[in-house]
């Protein structure tokens, strides 16, 4: 059963990190029993908000019928400028160039919230067009919607989260 | 699946078979062409299958050959709308772009800046969605505009799926040791990684009747193996996908296999169809003739199948298969068939599945 472009849904959760707090590592670390290892800047911000939006929500787990969908549009900016910079030198380093894919943002996220499933990394000069198309043919298990900006260029970090599930 | 049917309308194709999907098939059956070397660093280089070369800057070239393979997608003698949603897949972006900016100034626009480009290129008017999930890409940007007509939110879609040349990806999987020094072998005996491929492919797909439904698909991220294929994520992309299709295992008539060259990730796919499928339908293989397309493999494949099933041509696997695997890449094309699975597994632990049904 799937949700329609009719349906009606309810937050049952949102966490936005503003301001992010300066201990969010520790935080974060804490909460997972793990310090996130080889991962980017970028997608510990988006564990951190995930996670923090599931708790938000009382889940211990995201539903295994549920979708993930996160927006950025800086994406791991860090980790690209400086694998170009590294590629440039002659030296471009594996976990620099996996720190700047989104595909694996999506890993790491799903796998800290305890979860497999529909996961996607999608952009749209419209938010509302974006959270639209998330909702369409989304299970009864609903949603998990997160934008992720890295810091730069003075403009602040953003980790903010959403929850919801039809009405 | 619920709601409307969805149909492939049309679909073009650029890669390193040719510039148009027929010109691509017909070089297949006489053999294909080989993976040209991509220099990343002074003494490194690794085996590419590219794009016949063109004129022009990367942005030229880009937008040339969005033109042409969204021309091929559209119908004959006639323009397709421009008013519908824009899907852009691709795993690189601009990146190949950027390696010919000043440094200071990369980076400066943003992730969607691609996809405007690819939108400008076809005065596109309606609305322009980016899908970025590495080899899934392409399959994600289908199932997406599916929703959106099975929804009656859009009467058709395109989706361009688009990975380009670029250094940056090709030094990344160099780098992550995933590449072949010589050449893709996809569940072949001594495979030793897979060779990378630019390709740009177009698909239309509409809730107007045609020979090609989309039955049904499944996108399943597994992150427990960020960097490969995880048996679990194959069954459930499987699983899901007949399920959505109304379709059984023995209802499949082909797999399009994800199959790169990998030694241990075709082995661990190889075990997992053979969970699914008792016994196995015939399988197929693409990569050895186009290489890994990363975030266009999923439309390019899918339009380079059914270029050689429309036209009678048969990929051929052109070296031995590894006996360990136990199993077999089919040698022509199945009679009377009717489903086709094509699955897509990538970087990131994404596993896509697309349900393909020939009405004819």
């Amino acid at each position: 059963m799937n949700a329609g472009s009719a349906q009606a849904w309810r937050t049952v959760a949102h966490f936005a990190a503003d301001p992010l707090p300066a201990d969010w590592r520790d935080q974060l670390a804490h909460r997972l029993g793990r310090r996130p290892r080889r991962v980017g800047l970028w997608t510990e911000l988006a564990m951190f908000g995930a996670r923090q939006c599931l708790d938000a929500a009382r889940e211990a787990a995201l539903p295994a019928g549920a979708r993930l969908r996160v927006s950025s549009l800086r994406g791991a900016w860090g980790a690209t400028h400086a694998g170009l910079a590294q590629l440039d030198a002659g030296m471009l380093m594996p976990f620099t160039f996996m720190q700047g894919q989104p595909a694996l943002m999506l890993a790491e996220v799903g796998r800290c919230l305890g979860w497999q499933g529909d996961a996607s990394f999608a952009l749209s000069r419209d938010p509302q067009q974006l959270l639209q198309l998330a909702k369409l043919g989304a299970a009864s298990a609903g949603l998990l919607v997160g934008v992720v900006e890295e810091e730069r260029n003075g403009e602040k970090p953003r980790s903010e989260w959403w929850r919801l599930v039809p009405a | 699946m619920s709601g409307k049917s969805v149909y492939l309308a049309g679909m073009g194709l650029a890669c390193a078979l040719g510039n148009d999907l027929p010109s691509a098939v017909a070089v297949l059956a006489r053999g294909g062409v080989r993976p040209v070397p991509v220099a990343v660093s002074d003494g490194v280089q690794w085996p590419v299958h590219r794009l016949p070369p063109q004129e022009g800057d990367w942005k030229q070239r880009l937008e040339r050959v969005v033109r042409r393979v969204a021309a091929q997608a559209e119908p004959e003698g006639t323009a397709a709308a421009r008013s519908g949603a824009l899907f852009v897949a691709s795993s690189s972006l601009d990146i190949g772009g950027m390696e010919y900016t000043a440094q200071d100034l990369r980076l400066g626009g943003d992730l969607q800046d691609f996809a405007g480009l690819v939108a400008a290129a076809l005065d596109w008017q309606g609305p322009v969605f980016t899908i970025s999930t590495a080899c899934t890409s392409a399959l994600n940007a289908v199932l997406a505009a599916c929703d959106l007509i099975r929804s009656d939110q859009a009467d058709e879609a395109l989706v361009i799926g688009a990975e380009l040349g670029n250094r940056f990806t090709v030094a990344g999987f160099g780098a992550m040791q995933l590449l072949s020094p010589d050449g893709a072998r996809p569940f072949g005996a001594g495979r030793n990684g897979l060779v990378l491929g630019e390709a740009v492919a177009a698909l239309r797909l509409g809730s107007r009747a045609a020979r090609w439904r989309i039955a049904g698909g499944a996108n399943v991220v597994e992150g427990r193996n960020p960097s490969g294929t995880e048996a679990s994520a194959v069954l459930a992309m499987c699983h899901q996908a007949l399920a959505q299709s109304g379709l059984r295992p023995q209802d499949i008539g082909l797999v399009k296999v994800q199959a790169a060259g990998s030694p241990l990730n075709d082995a661990i796919e190889a075990m997992a169809l053979k969970q699914v499928f008792d016994p196995l339908p015939p399988l197929v293989s693409l990569k050895s003739a186009i290489g890994h397309t990363l975030g266009a493999s999923g439309a390019a494949e899918l339009a380079l199948l059914i270029g050689c099933i429309e036209s009678g041509v048969w990929p051929p696997a052109g070296y031995a298969i590894d006996d360990e695997l136990g199993i077999a890449l089919s040698t022509q094309a199945p009679a009377g068939l009717r489903h086709i699975l094509l699955n897509v597994v990538g970087f990131g632990g994404g596993h896509a599945s697309l349900v393909l049904e020939d009405g004819r």
